[in-house]
């Protein structure tokens, strides 16, 4: 959970499935003012699912504003000007629905299930509890307390303070080097005054989208929002902007190394490996390197889990993830083992690399991953929050396309292009690498 | 403030395979997927004494070989396709998941019968899967919260089929062998069975399901009948770890999801964890800043459930957080809910039910857990009904039939455990325990 900071503890959803090239089409449109609006009709889904994103993740924050973006997300369920504190959940979850919302580097996303009937009265309350937040100072002293809380939380995870040592170390003078957390001191310094200016900074039209999805029927989004704070909302203060997040924009440079760190409480070795690979905006790498991902470690027949796992029977797990991020996406290793196999461990891990930088993969390797890729895509498009979520997402960042669009992108890579232009991103050279193993 | 009410599920098609497993059938509209759930009776709770983890063992073997094919060829057919097919134990069941395109489907759905009729248990699948299972468990001290939890489960269950968690126990597994799986195996099916697909699957399921010629799969509906029960002692357990918060469990052995007392206790979850306007949140969370992390644990069970309240909160608030949580538990037993919290539980519970059904998953795992509990497919709507009839006199009658000892799980620091371990003692539901320190 480094990538996102969910204001509600919970546990994952059960996931879903899809499979047929018929995909429900978007419809879009833009508010006077910029902002971005996608709806998706899902007739078989039993509710609708509202998805507010706004460009306010944690790499937008100033020197003096650590933690704020996260922070600001748990003050937003305080109430604004004409709802109380609580009131919002009250209401929503007495209308049968339920809600959250999660921090990420790059942006901020308020969602909301709800009855197909009661969409109209949900849309009311969650634009105006995320575009006009009271900011109480005693609400604002108190939620401080629960981040706190949740800090140290993640703090007793040993497996959080790893991934997060990893990220400092990978990314020194980058956002996505810092917790999304905050740290304690930032955290006690903040006041109400300086969240308010950070809203009013990065909760402007040109930074928000809105998504909808499920049973949404004849539901009239335009007519609803021509009114709504969300058509109220007055274009940019560019000066006000200028210099304060550069450093949030800077392209990120992951910095190589090898570093060992020692934590109690830790039961198996781990080591973890964070690499650069090409930001969100380059949808064509992207696809790319999801599929070099899945062929390295997706499934008994992948190639690090046939071999570690499998074969050599060196780890308990491993896994490779690609985060997508728009500054410069990272690819993520997490090995768990018996301390005692840490070095076996990383020379397999460099041997699997140099027998694809050799020999590309199988054209059959390459098709099993593209399947597997493709199917979890489909399956996740099931549900109306996964699809509300997808697209309000593509709108927010300007890449809005059809639903087919990234199925389509997966057939452009070949096994030779797979090995000439992604294998050498995954070079254990250039790798951030943190090996943590019981103090 | 009204909530809508759901629409019930709609009427499925049935039939039964000549072995005997019944088979539910959801066709729905939307993407071309299927969902297939196999739920088979005797999870980790049916493991004998000396060899608890055997059901989760057993499943993951399931999945490494079977009938003609090898674990790799397994892998090759469901990975190459891009489908997934996993196996696990739960406390009252076995569970076989297939998640598949449509178009897949009649490729994936064979490989079901022969995982339970016909599993290899090769012997080096099995020290690979036994492996994993022992690093699995070990790892899962890392957690505080996982740590609290294994004491009080203890608590209350003691050494019965639920005093354990599926993974198994760390000896007992590490002498596991073929012998045993062997035997775990031919008992497959024997306490009942039930297959429920949702989505679009193929024409000619039941040819698919079960081979026309070759041996047929002995199983049965599972029937209703009573599930493993849980202790009643109330007592303080703790365990030592040096964190930054203690965590926190307050929990009881309740019923199981037939007995009618369960949709009570779901809606008093309802009213004390689920969503943000829940009591527990709002009190301990919003208003004192307790908490990150607060809720109400209640799986479904055959048996006793546990009920069990859970919170993490800084050390040094050790005796705020404690006092706290006991007072909401004791108001439970002090007061019947007010009629807007009723109304509002309600709300939750109806909701739960709506966005419980917006995938072929959710709803095939859901049927198939009901059916397997020997309950019929219309429970979940029946609850709903059952539900909007109790009242909050109703709710108050069952906080005090079934939650009046509770035991107290703690997981932190030595200064924390010590003022928790006194704001216990201190309170009504402490004072009347008898004090059990590990």
């Amino acid at each position: 959970m480094v990538f996102s900071q969910d204001l509600v503890f919970s546990q994952d959803l059960v996931f879903s499935q899809d499979s047929e090239e018929i995909f429900p089409s978007p419809l879009a449109f833009q508010l006077d003012n910029g902002v971005q609006v996608v709806t998706v009709e899902q007739e078989q889904a039993p509710v609708v699912c509202l998805d507010f994103w706004c460009q306010a993740g944690s790499r937008t924050e100033a020197a003096e504003e650590y933690g704020l973006a996260h922070f600001l997300e748990h003050m937003v369920f305080k109430g604004s000007g004409q709802l109380a504190a609580g009131e919002f959940d009250r209401r929503i979850e007495a209308l049968g629905g339920s809600s959250n919302a999660a921090t990420g580097f790059d942006d901020v996303h308020y969602h909301v299930l709800i009855p197909p009937a009661a969409a109209p009265e949900a849309l009311d309350l969650l634009l105006d509890l995320v575009l006009h937040p009271r900011l109480d100072p005693d609400d604002f002293g108190m939620e401080k307390q629960v981040v706190l809380e949740e800090l140290a939380q993640s703090e007793d995870q040993p497996e959080e303070v790893a991934f997060q040592r990893l990220l400092a170390l990978a990314c020194p003078g980058h956002p996505y080097g810092r917790p999304i957390l905050g740290d304690r001191r930032s955290l006690l310094d903040h006041d109400p005054q300086r969240m308010a200016r950070f809203h009013r900074r990065r909760y402007q039209p040109g930074h928000c989208s809105l998504g909808m999805a499920g049973a949404v029927g004849d539901l009239d989004l335009e007519g609803l929002l021509a009114s709504s704070p969300l058509a109220g909302l007055s274009p940019p203060d560019h000066q006000a902007d200028a210099g304060l997040t550069a450093a949030g924009f800077m392209p990120l440079r992951l910095q190589s190394g090898r570093h060992d760190l020692r934590l109690p409480r830790l039961e198996a070795g781990r080591l973890l490996m964070a690499w650069s690979f090409p930001a969100a905006a380059d949808l064509d790498a992207v696809a790319g390197a999801d599929l070099l991902t899945t062929l390295l470690a997706e499934g008994k027949r992948s190639r690090l889990v046939q071999r570690l796992r499998e074969d050599l029977r060196l780890v308990e797990s491993i896994d490779l993830d690609l985060n997508v991020l728009e500054a410069g996406s990272l690819g993520l290793l997490e090995a768990v083992f018996d301390p005692g196999q840490a070095e076996r461990v990383e020379a397999q891990i460099s041997q699997v690399w140099q027998e694809l930088c050799a020999a590309p993969p199988t054209e059959q390797e390459l098709e099993r991953a593209r399947r597997l890729v493709a199917n979890g895509y489909r399956f996740g498009l099931e549900s109306a929050s996964a699809v509300a979520g997808l697209t309000g997402h593509q709108g927010l960042w300007g890449r809005l396309a059809p639903l087919s669009h990234p199925l389509e992108l997966l057939e452009a890579w070949s096994p030779e292009r797979i090995r000439s232009e992604m294998v050498p991103l995954l070079d254990p050279g250039k790798a951030c690498r943190l090996l943590v193993l019981p103090a | 403030m009204s909530a809508l009410l759901h629409p019930p599920l709609p009427t499925p098609e049935t039939f039964t395979l000549q072995g005997g497993c019944p088979v539910w059938v959801l066709r729905r509209s939307g993407p071309a997927i299927v969902s297939a759930k196999l739920w088979i009776r005797g999870g980790s709770g049916a493991d004998p004494r000396g060899q608890r983890g055997r059901a989760q063992l057993l499943a993951g073997l399931l999945s490494r070989g079977c009938g003609d094919l090898s674990g790799e060829a397994m892998a090759d057919l469901v990975e190459g396709l891009g489908d997934e097919l996993r196996c696990e134990a739960t406390e009252d069941g076995l569970l076989i998941s297939l998640k598949c395109a449509s178009a897949d489907s009649a490729a994936l759905l064979p490989l079901l019968h022969a995982m339970v009729l016909n599993p290899w248990l090769a012997s080096d699948q099995i020290s690979l899967e036994r492996q994993l299972n022992l690093q699995a468990l070990l790892r899962q001290r890392e957690d505080p919260f996982q740590q609290a939890h294994d004491l009080l489960r203890h608590q209350l269950f003691g050494e019965g089929p639920y005093g354990h968690d599926p993974l198994g126990v760390e000896d007992e597994l590490a002498a596991l062998e073929r012998p045993q799986l062997l035997e775990a195996a031919g008992r497959l099916g024997a306490e009942g069975a039930v297959l429920v697909i949702t989505g679009q699957p193929p024409p000619q399921l039941p040819a698919l399901l079960e081979p026309p010629a070759g041996p047929l799969w002995p199983t049965a509906p599972p029937l209703a009948a009573a599930g493993p029960g849980g202790r009643s002692i109330a007592a303080l357990v703790s365990t030592e770890l040096d964190t930054e918060q203690l965590v926190l469990m307050l929990g009881a052995a309740t019923v199981c999801l037939a007995d009618p007392r369960s949709v009570a206790l779901r809606l008093l979850q309802c009213h004390l964890g689920v969503g943000m306007s829940s009591r527990l949140f709002v009190v301990l969370r919003e208003e004192q800043g307790l908490a990150y992390d607060v809720g109400v644990h209640l799986p479904a069970r055959r048996g006793a459930a546990p009920f069990v309240l859970h919170l993490s909160s800084s050390a040094d608030r050790a005796t705020e957080a404690t006092t706290q949580l006991l007072e909401e538990w004791q108001r439970l037993l002090d007061q019947p809910l007010t009629t807007e919290e009723w109304q509002l539980a309600l709300a939750k519970f109806r909701g739960l039910v709506a966005t419980g059904r917006q995938t072929c998953g959710q709803i095939a795992d859901r049927q198939a857990l009901v059916l397997g509990h020997g309950l019929p497919w219309s429970y979940p709507d029946q609850a709903s009904q059952q539900a909007e009839a109790l009242d909050p006199e109703a709710l108050w009658q069952a906080a005090r039939s079934l939650l009046a000892r509770p035991s107290l799980s703690l997981c932190g620091p030595a200064a924390a455990l010590a003022a928790a371990e006194r704001a216990w003692a201190a309170h009504p539901l402490g004072s009347s325990a008898s004090a059990l320190l590990s």
